[in-house]
């Protein structure tokens, strides 16, 4: 049987349906930084309203997930249920600004950065663990090649070669994504 | 730019571009922080000096701004090695039309990585065998050799 963390979307909720806790646990971790970055980057709710925004969601798509037809349409479903609960918490909020100030005219780049930076992640995740690992030091915590070849012990002059054939493997699982998105959309 | 130039021949170019685009990035970063904690040090350099009698507090702040002050230009001897690294494999791996530019990005880089080591020296005040510095030494060692690895065979 396969464990929550290698599910698809559908079976996960199928999962869900069925009352699997772990499967819940999984499908809020999977998506907890998504919304979170809807309501924070999307939205510049405060981090006391995203919080409160963020419980809603997840109560909402325990409650209501009977309702979701389609398992696989997961994401786009919570990306609509946060937008929702954001915008009643600004308008809800005795707020001066009006939703249009808030999103301001980068309000949909900054959705498409956020859905961008979610694939990414959700690709990084497809990656060996190894890949993982040197493409985190790198990129995440500013690690020099020397310090990754020390802390992993592998040769210094192989670190860029090893991050360039990692980015490589990333493209390719991102743009499998794509094809696959591009394809249960027609 | 060489890697940019040499997608269609270098399966790893897309990659090494992510790389420099990055290091470049870090690079403005430590170069506005070196700016700010080096005046910092100066400052508190400055407080000190014009002080006749001693005072703990003080010594110890100064202490810890000529710590900050050794260690950004350490960040930039090490991202001077990795800059070189990455052009030197731009070098033997890219276009062959760009390995001179790939050549004069190693030298830059390692000139930088030269001038940052010798920063950590300056700033510290260090004592020979202060790891920092010897750490400080050998990026600039790794990053000449990188850049060495391009421009020898042209000498």
């Amino acid at each position: 049987m396969s464990t929550p963390a290698t599910l698809s979307d559908a079976d996960l909720v199928q999962r869900c349906r069925a009352g699997d806790s772990e499967a819940w646990n999984e499908l809020v971790e999977r998506y907890s930084r998504y919304v979170y970055a809807i309501c924070v980057r999307g939205f510049r709710l405060s981090d006391e309203d995203a919080e409160d925004v963020f419980q809603d969601v997840f109560t909402r798509a325990f409650m209501r997930l009977e309702t979701l037809r389609d398992g696989s349409a997961l994401k786009p479903w919570l990306a609509q249920l946060t937008r929702r609960r954001c915008l009643d918490a600004i308008s809800g909020g005795g707020r001066e600004q009006s939703v249009e100030e808030v999103m301001g005219d980068e309000g949909s780049s900054d959705m498409e950065e956020i859905e961008e930076a979610f694939a990414v992640r959700e690709a990084v995740a497809g990656l060996s663990e190894a890949c993982q690992d040197i493409l985190d030091r790198f990129f995440a915590q500013d690690q020099s090649y020397r310090t990754i070849s020390d802390e992993l012990d592998i040769p210094a002059g192989t670190i860029a070669s090893r991050i360039a054939r990692c980015l490589g493997k990333l493209r390719t699982e991102l743009e499998g994504r794509n094809e696959a998105a591009d394809g249960s959309s027609e | 730019m060489v890697a940019r130039c040499s997608r269609d021949s270098w399966t790893d170019a897309g990659g090494v571009v992510a790389q420099a685009e990055a290091i470049r990035d870090r690079a403005v970063a430590l170069a506005q922080n070196d700016g700010r904690v080096w005046e910092e040090a100066l400052a508190a350099l400055h407080d000190a000096q014009s002080e006749e009698t001693s005072d703990a507090r003080r010594d110890f702040q100064l202490e810890q701004k000529l710590e900050e002050a050794a260690a950004v230009p350490l960040e930039i001897a090490e991202l001077g090695a990795d800059a070189a690294a990455l052009a030197a494999l731009a070098g033997e791996r890219g276009e062959g039309t760009y390995r001179a530019d790939a050549s004069a990005a190693a030298a830059l880089a390692a000139g930088g990585a030269r001038a940052a080591a010798h920063l950590v020296h300056v700033n510290l005040g260090v004592r020979p065998g202060d790891p920092r510095l010897a750490r400080a030494r050998a990026s600039e060692q790794a990053a000449g050799e990188s850049a060495d690895r391009l421009l020898e065979p042209t000498r």
